[in-house]
């Protein structure tokens, strides 16, 4: 009778753990590729990034349109699957994983923040809040209970019977990013979240970025405005779908040096 | 997802287009409402026409030239119309006199158009006139309303009696007592010896405009050709596949028929005009059934038509419902409940349509009209069934859709 083989060596190598692991690492992607077919032509969007990401770090990712930003934020975001490559997300193989899997991981890894909100017209602050709830199957009563926190961080508990055209461009964010929040996810996906709004409201939306980081949550920002990636401790350039450059900003340097913390590449 | 979520947007959205939602349940609401008005009415005309057959008698048959399915069906009829002979008064004599089983025969013979009747300077036409045995009162319908029936005394002597309906006195004898008033039909006189009490319509054919004169009379005026029509009285509506199965056999008889011939005679009683009555209603409510179904399949296409306009429309919706979780079956089951929604919707409105309908056919009709509950509640369950079925491709479309192009999707 021949050995029983070990469970994992059944399954691919590569993709068993992420290389080099470390138990803060949130987002690491390996030599992540995708690729289009436009009609004949095949065209790429990324090609080849590989990033590391850890636990209640704050970076954005910055760069021109065109230059595979947005694909790049749909493949952390689980949105799309990678042509080629290995994305691992709170150590999840994502990128081996099918639609319903990717639903889940969406649902509980990851708090989207949207340029339109996109909230639900017809739906009430707290019942946009509690949508995340209702697919994770968390019962009514529950629900009602956990969205209302979720306003109360973001201040809106007084707006919770309001819909999103009787509040403002800023409290549509702020339900939007209670929304994104109230799962605990493993990170906070916001692609140009404050790109809708005036300056000061910007302002405020960034305050409560930065709050939200202090309370230990991971931000992935991504925005073309260079004020805003200022508002980041690291920013991730992208140019013709490759990381350009990966460094940190003024704040992510001051802060290194008041707190140190060993640099992640 | 969870249904109740599911079923808020739905009532939500349902709400929120009022006009559109009615407009795309007009099929749907119409065959129901057909649906449950035509199985109402069935069962309301049903119930009136075996009420009205019972009042004839549920414990007589008649014996005619003719049965009902040789009367009802063409090809039988042909071959009937070859061998079948009219029933004589000797037959009837026969059977009075040698029927053991049965408590009494009864003959008579009738004819309605062209005839006229005069009192005084009144006058009537087509009027039925009907010229019966003294018993006939026992296996007709009639009540005496004042003085009597033709009696045996009148048949022995050959009385000019005549004995009028309800629509008659009213007619001829306007304000005056019928009653010893002598009556012209067509040409020969007769004295009113009895009214009977009113009927009131069936279909809205009065029921009281006959005359019952003794049937010698009415053969010497008409003459003796017509087929006589005898009704035989059963003891009991127990005893009358019995007391039929005697007359059978005593017609036989009377007609030396052999074994293997085919009656040359109709019986017919209660069960079987009943019988026939329901394949009548029967075919009527299927033509119309078929035709709800037809309306039905027009509105389960035009919920198809609504909810892919609505996927098209709420394709943001959907991206944002994906990005936050959604599994494909989460959005699968939102169309399908808010297909099913809004075409259970629609058969609730058509019920509501079907029931103001029974309610103003009741008051309207002499018929007793009423909600059939199981009608009701198959036609719910068929609407949403439909509902769910033509909802199954637009939702399908939805579950499908990719998160990424949903999201960019105009809002």
């Amino acid at each position: 009778m021949t050995p029983t083989p070990a469970p994992l060596a059944t399954s691919a190598p590569s993709m068993a753990e992420p290389p080099q692991t470390q138990a803060d690492v949130v987002i690491q992607t390996v030599d992540l590729w995708k690729i289009y077919q436009m009609g004949t032509e095949q065209v790429a969007a990324l090609r080849g990034v590989s990033l590391q990401i850890r636990r209640n770090e704050y970076v954005a990712i910055m760069g021109p349109s065109g230059s595979g930003k947005s694909t790049l934020m749909n493949l952390i975001g689980c949105l799309d699957s990678p042509s080629k490559g290995q994305y691992w997300l709170n150590h999840q193989a994502v990128s081996e994983m099918d639609d319903d899997a990717l639903a889940h991981v969406r649902n509980h890894e990851i708090g989207f923040v949207f340029q339109t909100f996109n909230l639900l017209a017809r739906a009430t602050a707290l019942h946009n809040v509690e949508l995340p709830l209702i697919y994770a199957g968390v019962p009514a009563a529950q629900r009602a209970e956990r969205a209302l926190d979720a306003l109360k961080k973001v201040d809106l508990v007084d707006r919770r019977t309001h819909r999103p055209n009787e509040l403002s461009g800023g409290q549509r964010q702020r339900v939007a990013i209670a929304r994104a929040l109230i799962n605990n996810p493993s990170i906070l996906l916001a692609d140009e979240p404050t790109g809708n709004l005036d300056s000061t409201t910007s302002n405020d939306i960034m305050a409560l970025m930065d709050k939200l980081w202090t309370l230990g949550n991971t931000i992935v920002l991504v925005t073309h405005e260079p004020d805003i990636s200022e508002f980041a401790h690291r920013v991730i350039y992208i140019r013709d779908g490759m990381v350009a450059r990966d460094e940190p900003t003024k704040r992510g340097l001051a802060l290194r040096q008041s707190r140190p913390e060993p640099p992640c590449n | 997802m969870q249904l109740r979520e599911a079923m808020w947007v739905a009532l939500d959205t349902l709400w929120s287009h009022k006009l559109r939602s009615f407009l795309t349940l007009l099929g749907i609401i119409v065959s129901i409402w057909t649906l449950v008005a035509v199985v109402s009415l069935v069962q309301g005309v049903n119930q009136y026409v075996g009420q009205k057959i019972a009042r004839l008698g549920s414990n007589i048959v008649s014996v005619n030239q003719f049965s009902l399915e040789e009367m009802t069906d063409q090809k039988q009829f042909r071959e009937a119309q070859k061998r079948n002979k009219p029933i004589t008064l000797a037959e009837y004599e026969y059977l009075r006199d040698h029927l053991r089983l049965a408590r009494l025969a009864a003959a008579s013979e009738q004819r309605t158009s062209g005839t006229n009747l005069k009192a005084g300077n009144h006058s009537m036409t087509d009027v039925t006139v009907i010229g019966a045995t003294a018993n006939s009162i026992e296996v007709s319908n009639w009540d005496v309303l004042a003085g009597r029936f033709l009696s045996s005394n009148d048949e022995t002597r050959g009385n000019p009696v005549a004995f009028i309906g309800a629509d008659l006195a009213n007619q001829l004898f306007p304000g005056v007592n019928p009653i010893g008033q002598t009556i012209t039909v067509d040409g020969h006189d007769f004295q009113v010896v009895g009214q009977a009490s009113a009927q009131g319509n069936v279909f809205g054919q009065s029921q009281d405009s006959f005359v019952d004169i003794p049937l010698d009379i009415y053969r010497s005026m008409y003459g003796t050709q017509d087929s006589v029509g005898v009704q035989v009285l059963a003891p009991s509506a127990v005893l009358l596949p019995a007391v039929t199965d005697e007359v059978e056999m005593e017609m036989r008889s009377v007609r030396h028929l052999k074994y293997e011939d085919k009656d040359t005679f109709g019986l017919i009683g209660a069960d079987s005009l009943m019988t026939l009555w329901h394949q009548l209603t029967g075919v009527i409510a299927g033509v119309m059934v078929g035709v709800a179904m037809v309306f039905l399949v027009v509105g389960g296409i035009v919920i198809m038509n609504i909810m892919l306009a609505a996927v098209t429309e709420r394709t943001r919706e959907i991206g944002i419902r994906k990005a936050l979780g959604a599994r494909r079956r989460d959005i699968l089951s939102q169309f399908l409940v808010e297909a099913a929604v809004l075409s259970a919707v629609g058969g609730i409105l058509g019920v509501g349509l079907a029931y103001g309908f029974t309610l103003l056919a009741g008051a309207v009709t002499p018929l007793p009209f009423s909600l059939p509950w199981l009608a009701v509640l198959a036609a719910l369950v068929l609407a949403t069934v439909v509902g769910v079925f033509f909802g199954i491709y637009p939702a399908q479309k939805a579950a499908k859709l990719d998160p990424i192009t949903a999201l960019r999707a105009e809002a």
